[in-house]
């Protein structure tokens, strides 16, 4: 990621500045311990020889996956405060068909020294950072089991292609072990040993207008399935949405008739045009095709559409099944679709509206926004297809893709539950698309807070810090200078000007930016004219005053 | 590892071996495959998972996912903290199936349920 430290000479001009005062000095980057457990030979331990990828430099496959590990642990390194060691139990193991990974807290504690809410459980890691203490020195703190069986992409560079970005991976695994996640259970409602979590005080019912703490368990069952209206509310998180989230959120609605119309749950395509763009109201039409080695029945759009009049400038509704979406979307965008609807096929009967991928060659030919849908709610379109369905597939400008109308962020809460990954996760709505939504997109990067993504934001608002070396409340890596001069007022070359000694707003102090001119004139002569300059500015903007400006260039000029 | 880590370790290990047994005398759930999402060793073709390795998915996920709180352990310190060990669940577990077009759909679950879901399992009522 390219350095965004701004230069300090830049900065006289802003308006912010404030007397400095510096909060007590933080910690200091967490350090991250990757406790191996694998055996010789085993995961971490592969001999296997392995060509460096993508800026990994392991010369074995065991190497290149610790060298993942601790990239991973380094970038939430760089962004997380804490005096105490977090250890990572880590192994690559065989694990079951169908399962990549897994982490999580090892542990929860709650009434702990300095906790900020009480009869509350903190994942032991926040937990530890918080109390400034290891509350359980004998134990590790997040537990991570990744699959052997599985071919992830193992560079640094995130230029993983088709295969899945373990970093990226692991970027999301470890949040939830540092905190992103909740402990009610989903199946009965019941608070963990009946105490509320750091992370389920800030969800909001906004159907209930009320925290899940405050309701019942049944309520907590009822309210995991509340599509688009479970939002998390932490400050830090609401104020960063409008950096992250772009205006427009999709909807789908059924116009007409009256008995099926309203909005709809659904899912979003990684091709085509995004929802909105342009936005569609008209009719839904089944997309017909032919029963043949592409696809076996009539609904499943693999092949050219036999209807293709029917279906030009409405809404094709296609089935999923044998081909890609990309194949299906593209087959009713040659057929003239305005716009298309996937709907899941009886092997996928009861889940929630898939996000659709490219497969890398048809998504290009897609000119239609495209839409999945569930299955129960598609069959229910289908049988009054013969009297008109008229619908919209559009956004609501009002909103931001993933927000709601205050700007909080919404939670993923499916209806059915069993759709996956409720409530610990943001929802998939999102655009752009965030790290914590239940499905590793493939359009992530690594970096995990704003204006790339929320996570960072969410850790902060459940208690985590920020490295802040100078303790002047901006963090480190966009602070224009982590290790500011903090005196009280200027003092050049050990001569005290008297002048009061301001923040200018991005991290660095009038004394911080005095001395990147002394470091970067080349004799005496071009520092003295520099600081003419920025003084002259800093009086022109009301900072200081003439007589101050008068001290700190004779100062200067004092420093030969 | 020190020996006390180790000892940390078997230990949680222990109480993932006793959430997975259930609550005595509850039958586990039998679950059965709709959806091919195991490649093939021997052809690399996508084939539908074996009985065993349908187990083998439901008891990861049933050790890794929300545990019942019953089973769960808490001790309090001195400081009067209360600490409750997990017992290796409460993990997210990333999953990942094929999609139709060959590339590879992931989602991350929490529970039991959701996870059979996304792999097509159902419950087997045989």
């Amino acid at each position: 990621m390219p350095s965004r430290r701004r230069s300090p000479i830049g900065l006289v001009a802003l308006a912010l500045a404030s007397l400095f005062v510096p909060a007590a000095a933080t910690a200091g980057p967490a350090q991250f311990v990757i406790v191996n457990i694998n055996a010789p030979g085993i995961g971490f331990n592969d001999p296997t020889p392995a060509a460096p990828v993508g800026g990994n430099t392991g010369t074995t496959l065991g190497e290149q996956r610790l060298i993942a590990f601790t990239h991973a642990a380094s970038i939430w390194s760089a962004r997380l405060d804490s005096a105490v060691p977090i250890r990572i139990r880590a192994q690559f193991t065989s694990l079951a068909a169908g399962v990549l990974g897994s982490a999580g807290p090892i542990q929860v504690f709650r009434d702990f020294p300095n906790a900020p809410l009480t009869g509350t459980w903190y994942h032991v890691a926040l937990a530890n950072k918080l109390a400034g203490e290891d509350l359980s020195p004998l134990a590790d703190d997040i537990n991570a089991n990744f699959s052997t069986n599985f071919n992830f992409y193992l560079g640094l560079d995130g230029n993983h292609g088709a295969l899945n970005d373990l970093v990226t991976v692991l970027l999301h695994e470890f949040a939830h072990g540092l905190g992103f996640s909740q402990t009610a259970s989903l199946a009965t409602g019941a608070l963990l040993g009946g105490f509320p979590d750091h992370y389920n005080t800030k969800l909001l019912d906004t159907a209930l207008g009320l925290h899940w703490p405050q309701l019942t368990d049944a309520q907590r069952v009822e309210s995991a399935t509340r599509f688009g209206r479970v939002v998390f509310d932490g400050i830090g998180v609401t104020a960063a949405v409008p950096a992250v989230l772009s205006l427009g959120s999709p909807t789908v609605e059924v116009n007409s008739p009256a008995a099926i119309a309203g909005g709809y749950q659904f899912g979003t395509a990684a091709f085509g045009p995004r929802i909105g763009n342009p936005s569609v109201t008209a009719n839904i039409v089944a997309a017909a095709d032919a029963a043949d080695v592409a696809g076996p029945s009539t609904t499943d759009g693999c092949s050219a559409l036999t209807n293709a009049a029917a279906i030009a400038g409405q809404i094709a509704l296609v089935e999923r099944g044998t081909c890609g979406f990309a194949v299906k979307a593209r087959n009713a965008s040659q057929a003239g679709a305005a716009a298309v609807i996937i709907y899941n096929n009886v092997a996928n009967a009861g889940a929630a509206p898939p996000g659709m991928a490219d497969d890398g060659v048809n998504g290009a030919f897609v000119t239609a926004p495209t839409v999945s849908l569930r299955r129960a709610d598609a069959l229910a379109i289908v049988g009054l297809l013969a009297g008109g369905v008229n619908a919209d597939i559009g956004v609501d400008l009002s909103l931001r893709a993933g927000a709601d109308a205050l700007n909080r962020a919404r939670v993923y809460a499916p209806f059915p539950v069993v759709g996956g990954s409720s409530i610990s996760h943001y929802d998939t709505v999102a655009s752009r698309n965030l790290l914590m939504e239940p499905a590793i997109n493939p359009d992530l990067t690594h970096n995990v807070k704003a204006p790339f993504d929320l996570t960072w934001e969410l850790l902060h608002d459940v208690g985590w810090t920020f490295p802040d070396a100078d303790g002047d409340t901006f963090p480190d890596d966009e602070d224009c200078n982590p290790a500011s001069n903090v005196q009280p007022t200027i003092v050049l070359n050990g001569r005290n000007t008297g002048v009061p000694n301001r923040g200018l707003g991005a991290g660095c102090t009038m004394t911080d930016t005095l001395l990147a001119a002394k470091a970067a004139a080349s004799n005496h002569g071009g520092f003295v004219s520099a600081v003419a300059h920025i003084t002259n500015e800093w009086k022109t903007a009301g900072l200081i005053t003439a007589q101050q400006r008068a001290a700190i260039q004779v100062t200067a000029a004092k420093w030969q | 590892m020190s020996r006390q880590r180790v000892l940390a370790t078997l230990a949680a290990i222990a109480v993932a071996i006793a959430a997975l047994a259930g609550p005595a005398g509850a039958a586990p759930k039998k679950f059965k495959a709709t959806r091919a999402f195991v490649v093939d060793k021997e052809t690399g073709a996508l084939r539908l998972p074996t009985p065993a390795e349908v187990d083998a998915v439901v008891t990861t996920l049933t050790s890794l996912g929300q545990q019942p709180a019953e089973t769960l352990t808490s001790t309090t310190t001195a400081t009067g903290a209360v600490g409750m060990d997990l017992g290796g669940g409460f993990a997210g577990v990333l999953l990942a199936r094929p999609s139709e077009d060959g590339t590879w759909e992931t989602r991350c679950v929490f529970t039991v349920e959701e996870g059979a879901d996304f792999l097509g399992l159902v419950e087997d009522v045989q």
